[in-house]
């Protein structure tokens, strides 16, 4: 039984809807996954020598012992963002002669098939195999082991009663966030310590190991309680979700620009009614705090723009970018109406351009907090802003003119490749590339105040002649028009 | 004439889907659109909607290619299929949309929602819901509606009484007799021979892309018609 269920799973996976977007994604989605686990693999091998090297003068073991909660905590937090539910759609096999039990013991075991369960086994187990084992005995190894695969499964299988719980209750997942938040805070604050406490732990169960089969009570108990709730509860109607009621809003600042305002209004309830297009609103506010990662003093203080380049121009123009790259088929399944509707092309592309304009401008102004560090953070972002919306804006749009890959709305945001296309990964080399190609020979006369200048005039001339961008990309649109709805029309 | 079509040919993988010499249709005309599955139905309105691209001929809308023209979206209603609507909109923010769009005022929105008040049950309007989670027949009824709500001179519908229980038919049914009253052109098609006949004054009979058979209704239409259906 579970080979077919398994096999029904391989095929709606290779035959998904959206044939197109198929292997090559598929493929692609692979290697990132593969290239996550090698990470983890190589941080695991060489966890020794990373933590002398970070914690010089301690014993890697104890540091290691005290790591080993941190780590499940933010396991736990990474999964409530990124672990969706298994999606064996559960109602063709409901009314077919299955057991309950036996669907939800398929159910539970589709969900240790996930990249979070492979993660903690590929960063632990490495060194208690190569620096623990030796020291404390096999025995304290496999204890180690036994731990580490309980804590994981655990949270696997929290999440998921979590996450289904939360499906009639919104407040639940706020409560264990905020609960694990609190837990994190206590620690921060030096109240109680998870290092230490984690740290206490595994040094005690290397010295009695056996104790460590206590800790399987935590995946049986959790496994016990995730399959009552689903035997109980597994009808269409309670395992979808429970709606709240829905409000019509308005958006009254946006109307002043007319039909153009309209349509702008319309998408912004596209984005903040549908996952997918939320997370990339979120995305675009988290890469502010890019610049930290990127903005180090020294490139800055010898106005080394060339190499904050890319970071501003990913920071100020990022809505366009993660938002942009799958325009138009945003509105895929409603093309045909905007079409018959009588929005012209021109105020359509219209309204996408006052958008992104008016998306950028709000991040750019968060940006500024960078003045902090440096005047000259501003500077440099105001003209990355400038290229942003006077050219970046016109890249994206003729790119989406390309794109023809419906995109199904309805499904989760991340680890999401539905809807993913050639148009995707070749719109960002001419948008990354260009302030790069004007900033180059100032750079190498060592001007580059003038570098970030002419970027910004770059931006201005291009912003200036929006009107003749508009005229061509709207023929480009009128002429490609049948071919983008064909597409989105597939499903 | 409103409608006129010259030389019309749709073509996918070779194989012709819609052929169709010279057709015209005349302003007033009430017009039931048949054929089985596949016979060219819906490709023949995506052409009149200027969704798809004729592989020859043209459609003339009121004398102007629309295709070239867009002048025909301010005097034409039409649903298709739920890819006409705005699914995450509620139907109140939909409809205010189109009024918008079309220019016309809250008042008279307003106004032009009434008549549909009977069709919509207590189901459609003020229940806290998204298009995307009404039901099938509900989707239909608020495409249905945001059509006729620009009052337009030509309204294209496809399968109107599909998934409608048959007292909303009933209604939709009288509904359409009420707007062609009013001398808008009406091309619906539909599977049901009944309805079809009971309120088209003109039929007309598709298989693979042919236009095999083009007449007033008489007497003897829905005889006629069960006979070519029975196989």
């Amino acid at each position: 039984m579970y080979k077919i269920f398994l096999h029904h799973q391989l095929l709606e996976f290779w035959r998904g809807r959206n044939k197109a977007s198929g292997i090559i994604t598929k493929v692609l989605m692979i290697f990132i996954i593969l290239y996550f686990l090698l990470v983890a693999i190589g941080l695991g091998f060489f966890m020794k020598s990373f933590l002398t090297k970070l914690f010089p003068g301690k014993d890697p073991v104890l540091v290691f012992n005290g790591f080993i909660l941190y780590y499940f905590l933010a396991d736990f937090l990474m999964r409530v963002q990124l672990q969706e539910l298994p999606t064996l759609s559960v109602k063709p096999y409901l009314t077919v002669n299955l057991s309950k039990k036996t669907i939800i013991k398929f159910l539970n075991l589709r969900s240790f098939f996930t990249f979070f369960n492979l993660l903690p086994i590929f960063i632990f187990l490495p060194f208690v195999f190569i620096s623990i084992a030796p020291i404390s005995g096999s025995l304290s190894a496999m204890a180690y082991t036994l731990i580490v695969l309980s804590l994981a499964i655990f949270n696997n299988f929290l999440i998921l009663y979590i996450k289904r719980k939360a499906g009639s209750n919104g407040f639940i997942i706020l409560f264990g966030v905020a609960a694990m938040l609190i837990l994190a805070a206590l620690d921060y604050f030096n109240i109680i310590s998870i290092s230490h406490i984690s740290g206490l732990l595994f040094s005690y169960i290397s010295h009695h190991p056996l104790w460590s089969l206590i800790f399987i009570l935590l995946p049986v108990s959790i496994v016990g309680i995730n399959s009552k709730y689903l035997r109980n509860n597994l009808y269409l109607e309670e395992i979808s979700k429970k709606e709240v009621a829905k409000v019509s809003t308005d958006y009254p600042f946006l109307n002043r620009f007319g039909h153009t305002g309209r349509l702008v209004a319309l998408e912004l309830k596209l984005i903040l009614r549908h996952k997918r297009s939320k997370s990339a609103l979120t995305m675009s506010f988290l890469f502010v705090l890019y610049g930290l990662l990127f903005y180090k003093k020294q490139l800055i203080d010898k106005n080394s723009f060339g190499s904050l380049l890319f970071a501003a121009i990913f920071m100020t123009g990022i809505f366009q970018i993660v938002y942009g790259q799958f325009m138009y088929a945003w509105q895929s399944s409603h093309f045909d109406g905007l079409l018959t509707s009588p929005v012209t092309a021109k105020d359509f592309l219209r309204a996408k351009f006052l958008m992104f304009t008016l998306a950028a401008t709000l991040v750019t102004m968060v940006t500024f907090f960078y003045g902090f560090i440096s005047w000259k953070l501003i500077l440099l972002h105001l003209c990355v802003y400038l290229y942003n919306i006077g050219f970046g804006t016109v890249i994206v749009l003729y790119f989406a003119c390309y794109n023809r890959k419906r995109l199904d709305l309805t499904k989760a945001a991340s680890f999401n490749w539905q809807g993913v296309g050639a148009s995707q990964w070749l719109l960002g080399i001419p948008l990354l590339l260009m302030p790069f190609l004007i900033y180059l020979p100032f750079g190498i006369y060592d001007l580059p105040f003038w570098g970030i200048i002419s970027i910004g005039l770059f931006g201005l001339i291009t912003l200036a002649m929006r009107e003749i961008w508009l005229n061509l990309l709207t023929r480009l649109f009128i002429k490609q028009r049948y071919k983008i709805a064909e597409g989105f029309r597939e499903h | 004439m409103l409608i006129e079509i010259k030389n019309l040919k749709k073509i996918y993988n070779q194989k012709t889907v819609v052929d169709i010499p010279s057709l015209s249709i005349n302003e007033g005309e009430l017009i039931g659109l048949v054929g089985n599955n596949g016979a060219g139905k819906t490709t023949l309105f995506r052409l009149f909607l200027n969704l798809i691209r004729a592989d020859d001929g043209v459609v003339l809308s009121k004398g102007n290619d629309v295709s070239k023209d867009d002048n025909w979206k301010s005097y034409t209603g039409s649903y298709l299929d739920e890819g006409f609507l705005i699914d995450y909109l509620t139907p109140e923010e939909y409809f205010q949309f189109i009024a918008e769009i079309n220019n016309i005022s809250q008042s008279t929105l307003v106004e032009r929602i009434k008549p549909f008040k009977e069709i919509f049950n207590d189901e459609v309007l003020n229940k806290g819901k998204y298009i995307r989670d009404l039901s099938k027949g509900n989707k239909n009824k608020v495409g249905i509606a945001a059509a006729m709500l620009i009052q337009p001179e030509l309204l294209i519908l496809d399968e109107p009484f599909a998934n409608l229980d048959p007292t909303t038919q009933i209604r939709l049914k009288k509904l359409i007799s009420e707007i062609k009253a009013r001398d808008v052109t009406i091309i619906i098609s539909s599977h049901d021979l009944n309805h079809v006949t009971e309120v088209c004054d003109r039929i007309i009979l598709l298989e693979k892309g042919i236009v095999i058979k083009d007449s007033e209704k008489t007497e003897g239409t829905l005889k006629e018609l069960e006979n070519y259906f029975t196989v």
